[in-house]
């Protein structure tokens, strides 16, 4: 019955509207309140917390499909909708979004300089990531793709570190030529559509021509990749990461990369199946060189931020690997594994700000020895690490096992050479764990407190997360499955 | 008598013309009052062109037509004139003595150029073509210490000129295969003659006079002296006004037309790709701001070129959404320019510097205003881009939309560079907050909420340009 109220309440709206309202509110604060600054993003993010796992819980698994449509016509001429939706794949994306930003306005609760316009920015960013993790027409997926992605810039570039201004502009080119494959791809299929709607479901119906699916899904796929990370496009992720600020690397390397992955399954691989078939092998070598390069190249990163760039590039090429191997185990688990990672690389990046933020370097060399002085926060990476190598009873251990199972089977040799890199990158991890956290003490480091409760308790919620659903995974695989497994047999 | 109404806003301009001849007769007039004489004519003209909006008919002949799709431009030509007119408070640009002279002019040129966009008769074109020239001819060097300036006068009106000389040898060409001055007969009598080389020549070299208005690649050669050598507050007028008028045009002489052969397409579609990727490489270097916005200027000509070599009505239509969007968006930039250089110097990219700071708003508007330029969402920059390109799409045009979407790749790092400098760089000197009064707050305030709410609420002004495009090929 409650859902059934729900249903008329446009909540996903709401949810996408109240970013925005946080946005004006923050702009309207005066410049020397930066408390409050915070308190309203910490309330508004906390709202975007409860109406996404009002979603999430009140979504009806057993009937499935897309649920709490809100579907109007925007531009008639052309056709284009306000289209958001629910679906299995989209709803644990929300549940994402709203955790990380919640997670990462706590750990930016120390921020000084320029408070009002970093929230504002943050926001604008989240806005455009909920926009387009809802959005069921090209138009608005595209205009929130691109909102979610240029605030990056000056993110990067006011609050960023490590070499900032390079990393920014990098980031930012790189992903809008991204786009720049994205736009004609959309366009070219609503034009082969007949030109006259933009609503994604629609056009999929219609099944586009075998050769038009093949040229538009390498376009949506090179597009969307390059914010995936798709190897050999990932070059801008460990730079971004390493200069951005905590928050904005939580945000990117959690949400916004998912985003990419998202992209490719929601538009790339719905409207064009053939192309998808076509392209399958190209996607499943990419990814397989991402996981065993990212997994190498980690190997030899002295920077800890450069360490968990790497291993992004790794794990989002498990979800590339998943998506390419067309079954439903595999893309469960590239969901599952979207959801995870982004959960895992928020904690990975919160644990790392923290202890830059005291130590004033991220140069595993110059660390060591820290989980003597600072116990809980090296604890915070440890865990990050155990569910970074998949280890049972993390949520990113079915996640990989669901996508090594299917890619084994799809694709025998890259399979088992994915699984293989696993070892490599378990090396690495540990190798970091032990440089960074054990081994003798370090005199540099004695008078730094461990984290206090305030903040810990960001980092404390993503570990639950990743607790949770590795313990209960079905809790979230379930919602999934009832996306894909439609959409599989539609393939 | 009842015809005359159809001529009324371009009356209006007539009268205000002559409001400001008899206050340059004045020994000298006080250059605060003249600014709120030109505002409050300039609003009311705006007025009068809105309320003109519905106006059908033709005049002198059939020389001159009247339909929505030259009232529509009639209204941006005047709205971009109004807005200039706004930002004239600190004409320090203009010698005072010349304040009047300065109105004069710019309101000759406005009312050059909405005859422009209504003529569709080859003698009338050429004639109000030459009005605007004309005035512009000598609104570009009337700047204070115009012995520096007065290179770029000189160039422009040779180039000018030029441009005028190989239109009007083409114009007698067309005249000479098609025997007639009215260009649909002319467009009815050019496919029978199309495999005569006088007849292309002819098209060709007409063209290129437009072409050679709203600089597009290779006419373009005068666009970055010009903005630099000109008032910050005349490189707007040229940046805006004039270009809406020389869009027009372009769209008005390729709709006639509708000559959708093969070569002639080809021939624009060299020309958009040219002129996006050789203004985009070269703004790149660019250290002054408004020769960077002039190169942006050219890199815009060829995306809205895009839209008018659809040959379709969704074409056109974007074209003109297009270049509404572009009025709005390249106006906010030069507003801040010159607010930001108050005293009427050329500004440097470095001295933005800071900007944040000292006006807040001012950053936001310029920030936004480059962000449209870019293309990038929400802003009514990035819907224009996006129906520009659907149009393409549409006839199938995917390499030529995928050029474009590349070029805007690149535009976005010369933008970047500005608007890093507005926000994140230190300032080099200590310069003082910007003035901003009532008129420019609410002016910046008006054209962020247009940037955005044109952008996301397009259905409105897409309906008003799809008329407008009807129109133009009823």
């Amino acid at each position: 019955m409650a859902s059934m109220e729900l249903a008329s309440f446009p909540i996903l709206s709401t949810i996408l509207l109240s970013t925005i309202v946080a946005l004006l509110v923050i702009m309207l604060i005066p410049e020397d309140r930066p408390k409050l600054v915070k308190q309203v993003s910490l309330g508004f993010a906390a709202l975007g917390v409860v109406l996404s796992l009002l979603v999430y819980v009140s979504y009806d698994v057993d009937k499935g499909g897309l649920q709490f449509v809100e579907r109007f016509l925007w531009v008639q001429s052309i056709g284009i909708y306000w289209f958001t939706a629910v679906d299995g794949i989209n709803a644990p994306m929300l549940i994402l979004t709203a955790v990380v930003l919640f997670t990462g306005v706590l750990t930016m609760w120390e921020l000084e300089t320029r408070v009002k316009e970093f929230f504002a920015l943050m926001y604008l960013l989240v806005a455009g990531v909920y926009g387009v993790f809802m959005s069921m027409d090209l138009f608005w997926i595209f205009v929130w793709y691109d909102v979610s992605l240029f605030p990056m810039y000056p993110l990067i570039a006011i609050w960023g570190g490590t070499r900032k201004e390079y990393g920014a502009m990098k980031l930012t080119l790189y992903l809008l030529a991204g786009s720049a494959l994205i736009l004609p791809g959309i366009l070219y299929v609503w034009a082969v559509g007949g030109g006259h709607t933009f609503d994604l479901f629609e056009l999929q119906r219609m099944g586009l021509p075998a050769h038009v699916q093949r040229i538009a899904f390498i376009m949506l796929y090179l597009g969307f990749g390059i914010l995936a990370g798709v190897w050999p496009f990932h070059t801008w992720s460990p730079v971004g990461h390493v200069a951005a600020p905590t928050a904005v690397s939580m945000i990117h390397a959690g949400v916004l990369m998912k985003l990419g992955a998202y992209g490719i399954l929601r538009v790339g691989m719905t409207l064009c199946p053939e192309g998808l078939g076509y392209w399958a092998d190209l996607m499943a070598l990419l990814a397989t060189i991402g996981i065993v390069y990212g997994a190498f190249v980690g190997l030899a990163q002295t920077d800890l931020k450069y360490v968990i760039g790497y291993s992004s590039v790794s794990h989002m090429g498990i979800v590339g690997l998943g998506l390419a191997t067309m079954t439903v185990d595999g893309i469960n688990g590239a969901v599952f594994q979207m959801f995870s990672h982004g959960v895992m690389t928020a904690l990975f990046f919160s644990a790392v700000g923290y202890i830059y933020d005291r130590t004033h370097t991220k140069m595993i060399p110059e660390l060591g020895g820290l989980s003597n002085t600072m116990p809980v926060a090296s604890a915070f990476f440890i865990i990050a690490a155990f569910c970074g190598v998949g280890v049972p009873c993390m949520s990113s251990f079915w996640a990989e096992l669901l996508v090594f199972i299917s890619a084994v089977k799809t694709y025998p040799v890259r399979g088992v050479l994915a699984v293989i890199s696993l070892v490599v990158s378990a090396l690495f991890m540990l190798r970091v764990v032990q440089k960074t956290f054990y081994g003798p003490r370090n005199e540099r480091w004695e008078h730094i407190p461990d984290v206090p409760l305030a903040l810990a308790t960001p980092r404390i919620i993503l570990v639950g997360i990743l607790v949770f659903f590795g313990l209960f995974p079905r809790l979230i695989l379930d919602v999934i499955q009832s996306a894909v497994v439609p959409f599989v047999s539609s393939l | 008598m009842m015809k005359w109404v159809l001529f009324s806003p371009e009356l209006y301009y007539v009268v205000m013309a002559a409001v400001f001849f008899f206050m340059s007769l004045e020994r000298q007039a006080e250059p605060r009052k003249l600014y709120k004489w030109a505002v409050i004519l300039s609003g009311v003209g705006v007025l009068a062109t809105v309320l003109g909006a519905r106006l059908q008919g033709t005049l002198f002949f059939d020389a001159y037509r009247i339909d929505l799709f030259s009232q529509v431009f009639k209204i941006l030509i005047a709205i971009g004139t109004f807005w200039v007119m706004l930002v004239c408070s600190e004409l320090k640009g203009v010698d005072e003595r010349r304040h009047a002279e300065f109105y004069f002019l710019m309101t000759i040129c406005t009312l050059a150029m909405m005859m422009l966009v209504s003529a569709v008769e080859l003698l009338t074109i050429y004639i109000t073509l030459e009005l605007s020239s004309y005035s512009l001819f000598l609104l570009v060097p009337m700047r204070k210490h115009d012995g520096e300036y007065a290179e770029t006068g000189i160039k422009y009106f040779m180039i000018g000129a030029t441009a005028s000389a190989m239109m009007l040898f083409g114009l007698s060409y067309l005249y000479g295969v098609t025997h007639t001055t009215y260009v649909a007969e002319v467009v009815k009598a050019l496919p029978q003659v199309f495999n005569q080389p006088a007849a292309v020549l002819g098209l060709v070299l007409a063209l290129a006079g437009f072409l050679f208005k709203q600089a597009l690649f290779p006419f373009h050669i005068w666009a970055p002296d010009v903005y630099q050598g000109s008032t910050n507050q005349v490189a707007a007028y040229i940046a805006t006004g004039s270009k809406m008028a020389a869009a027009a045009m372009v769209i008005r002489f390729i709709g006639f037309g509708n000559a959708d052969s093969g070569y002639f397409v080809q021939l624009l579609m060299v020309l958009s790709v040219l002129s996006m990727t050789f203004g985009n490489l070269v703004a790149i270097i660019q250290k002054d701001i408004k020769r960077l916005l002039a190169y942006s200027s050219i890199a815009h000509a060829g995306y809205m070129l895009i839209g008018i070599l659809t040959m379709t009505e969704q074409g056109y239509a974007s074209a003109i959404y297009y270049a509404l969007a572009y009025l709005i968006m390249n106006f906010a930039c030069f507003m801040v320019i010159i607010k930001v250089a108050d005293d009427g110097h050329n500004l440097q990219i470095k001295e933005l510097a800071g900007l944040h700071k000292r006006s807040p708003l001012l950053a936001m508007t310029l920030m936004l205003g480059l962000f449209g330029l870019a293309g990038i969402p929400p802003t009514v920059g990035f819907t224009g881009k996006f129906l520009v390109f659907a149009a393409a799409l549409k006839k199938g045009y995917l390499i030529l939309v995928i050029i474009g979407m590349v070029n805007a790749t690149l535009s976005l790092y010369y933008y970047l560079i500005v608007i890093k400098a507005a926000y994140l760089l230190k300032p080099v000197r200590e310069y003082l907050p910007v003035r901003v009064d009532g008129v420019t707050r609410s002016l910046s305030i008006a054209l962020v909420v247009l940037m955005i709410c044109v952008g996301i609420f397009p259905d409105r002004f897409m309906q008003l340009t799809e008329a407008a495009a009807a129109a133009l090929l009823m």
